[in-house]
C-alpha cells in the first residue's frame, strides 16, 4: 500500500489481483447482479488509487471489505427507500492480532462456519450484513420480536467468532 | 440512574452486536457508539465481535450463487487499470472521481481531427462575416460622423447667431448708439455697425420680400443689401453688412422674391445718416 501511495501502478495492480475477489465477491453477494457488482468493485479500487490516504493502518482486506460494503449499501439504498443503517466505526480493536489472523484463514472455512450457525441466527446476520437492512426491518420481515433479533445476532456472531478462533488455533 | 441501571447490560451488549454488524439505524447507532466509548465491557464485546463481522465479508469471496465460483470479468481489471496506467510519464492525470467507467466507453478515444477544407471554410466564413461587419460599422461610423458634423455646424451657427444677437442687443443698448426713428421702427448706428429694426411690419405679398438698401458715401446709386421678412409678430431685425462709416443712407423697399439690383418700388423708409 505504501507503494500505491507513491503512485506505483504495478503495486496497485498487485493489490487488485490480491483483493478484487474479496471486493467483487462481497458486492456480488450483496447486490446479486454481476454488472452492478463490477461497477462497485471498480469504484472501490479507483478510490484506492485516487485516495490511498483513506487507508491508514491495519488489515487492508478488512478495510476494503468495509469500503465495498458501504458502496454496495449505497446502491441498495438507491434501489429502495429504507431506514439507513450506520456502519460501525473502525475502533482500534479492529486492528487486533485476531483480526489479522482471521484475515489469513481460508475463505471456505469462514463460509462453513457461517453455514453451521442455526438458521435463526445466520439469517438475521446475513440480512443485516449483506442486505443492509436494520434489525427493526429484520424483526418485521421475520415476524420476530426486536429483542429476540438482537439477541440472536449477538449469539450468532459470538459463535462465529468462536468457530473461527478454533479454526485458526487448530 | 445510569444507562446500565436503566436498561440492564445485556440489552447494551445486544445493541453492540447489532451495531458491529452494521444493522443499527443511524439515530440509534450514535447512542450505542457513545456508550461503547464510555463502557469498558461493551468495548471488549465490540472488539470480540468485530473480527467475526469482518469474516462475513470474506466469506462472500467464496459465495457461489449458481454452480460456479464468482469471477469478475477480465474487462473489469482492464477498465480499472486504464484509469491507473495513464499516469505514466506523458500521460493523462489521475481521475479525481471514483465513478465507474462504463463498459460502453470506447477502448481508445482519438482526438477529433477537422478536415483542412472545413477549417479553411470556417476561416473564410469568419473573414467574410468580419468584413461585412467592418463595412457596416464603417458606414454607420461615417453616417454618425456626418450627423455629428452637421450638428456641430448648426450649433456653431446658432452660437454665432446668438453671439451676433447679443452683440446687436449690446449695440442697440449702447450709450453711444444713434437711433433714427421711422414709421414702425428705427435704424440704429452703433459704432461701425448699422441695424434696421421694424415693428408691426406687414407680411410681404406672395412672391415678394423686403429688401434693404445702402447708399455708399459719394454715390448716388443705392446698393442692394439683405432681403428679409418679418416674423409672425411683424418684427424684423436686420444687421446690415455695410459699414456705418462708408454709408450715407439706408432704405427698405418691397421687392420680388430673390431681391433686386435696383429698387423696383417706392421705398418704405429712407433714412439719411449724418
Amino acid at each position: 500500500m505504501e507503494r500505491v501511495r507513491k503512485r506505483d501502478a504495478d503495486a496497485f495492480e498487485a493489490l487488485y489481483d490480491a483483493y478484487h475477489r474479496l471486493a467483487y465477491g462481497l458486492a456480488m453477494r450483496m447486490l446479486g447482479d454481476a454488472s452492478t457488482a463490477e461497477d462497485v468493485t471498480q469504484a472501490v479500487f479507483v478510490k484506492v488509487w485516487s485516495s490511498p490516504e483513506l487507508f491508514r493502518t491495519g488489515n487492508f482486506g478488512a478495510w476494503i471489505a468495509r469500503v465495498t460494503r458501504n458502496r454496495a449499501l449505497d446502491v441498495i439504498r438507491s434501489r429502495t427507500v429504507r431506514a439507513e443503517t450506520d456502519l460501525p466505526q473502525a475502533l482500534p480493536e479492529s486492528e487486533s492480532v485476531e483480526d489479522t489472523a482471521f484475515a489469513r484463514i481460508d475463505r471456505e472455512l469462514v463460509r462453513s462456519a457461517l453455514a453451521s450457525l442455526p438458521d435463526e441466527q445466520r439469517r438475521p446476520i446475513e440480512m443485516g450484513f449483506f442486505e443492509g437492512v436494520t434489525h427493526q426491518e429484520i424483526a418485521r420481515r421475520t415476524s420476530t420480536p426486536l429483542g429476540t433479533v438482537k439477541t440472536r445476532i449477538r449469539s450468532g456472531l459470538r459463535k462465529l467468532r468462536a468457530q473461527l478462533e478454533m479454526t485458526v488455533t487448530t | 440512574m445510569s444507562d446500565l441501571q436503566a436498561r440492564g447490560h445485556e440489552d447494551w451488549l445486544d445493541d453492540v452486536a447489532v451495531y458491529a454488524l452494521g444493522a443499527m439505524p443511524m439515530q440509534d447507532a450514535q447512542r450505542v457508539r457513545a456508550h461503547i466509548a464510555a463502557c469498558e465491557i461493551c468495548r471488549r464485546e465490540y472488539a470480540l465481535l468485530q473480527p467475526a463481522v469482518g469474516a462475513l465479508a470474506e466469506s462472500a469471496e467464496a459465495f457461489t450463487p449458481g454452480n460456479g465460483p464468482i469471477v469478475a470479468s477480465p474487462e473489469l481489471k482492464a477498465r480499472i487499470m486504464r484509469t491507473v496506467r495513464p499516469e505514466r510519464p506523458g500521460a493523462a492525470t489521475v481521475p479525481q472521481t471514483d465513478a465507474p467507467v462504463r463498459r460502453s466507453v470506447a477502448p481508445r478515444e482519438r482526438p477529433i481531427l477537422w478536415p483542412v477544407y472545413l477549417v479553411a471554410a470556417a476561416c473564410l466564413a469568419i473573414a467574410l462575416i468580419s468584413s461585412i461587419s467592418d463595412i457596416m460599422l464603417s458606414g454607420q461610423l461615417k453616417q454618425s460622423q456626418a450627423e455629428l458634423a452637421q450638428l456641430r455646424s448648426r450649433t456653431n451657427a446658432l452660437a454665432s447667431a446668438l453671439a451676433d444677437r447679443q452683440a446687436a442687443i449690446s449695440d442697440l443698448l449702447a450709450a453711444g448708439a444713434k437711433h433714427y426713428p421711422v414709421d414702425n421702427g428705427e435704424v440704429v448706428r452703433s459704432g461701425s455697425r448699422l441695424y434696421i429694426a421694424m415693428y408691426d411690419l406687414a407680411a410681404p405679398p406672395r412672391g415678394h420680400v423686403y429688401q434693404a438698401w445702402t447708399l455708399p458715401k459719394g454715390s448716388k446709386t443705392m446698393a442692394p443689401s439683405l432681403t428679409f421678412v418679418p416674423d409672425a409678430h411683424g418684427v424684423a431685425f436686420v444687421s446690415l453688412p455695410a459699414g456705418a462709416s462708408e454709408t450715407s443712407a439706408v432704405a427698405v423697399s418691397l421687392e420680388p422674391e430673390g431681391g433686386s439690383k435696383q429698387p423696383t418700388t417706392k421705398p418704405l423708409i429712407v433714412v439719411p445718416l449724418d
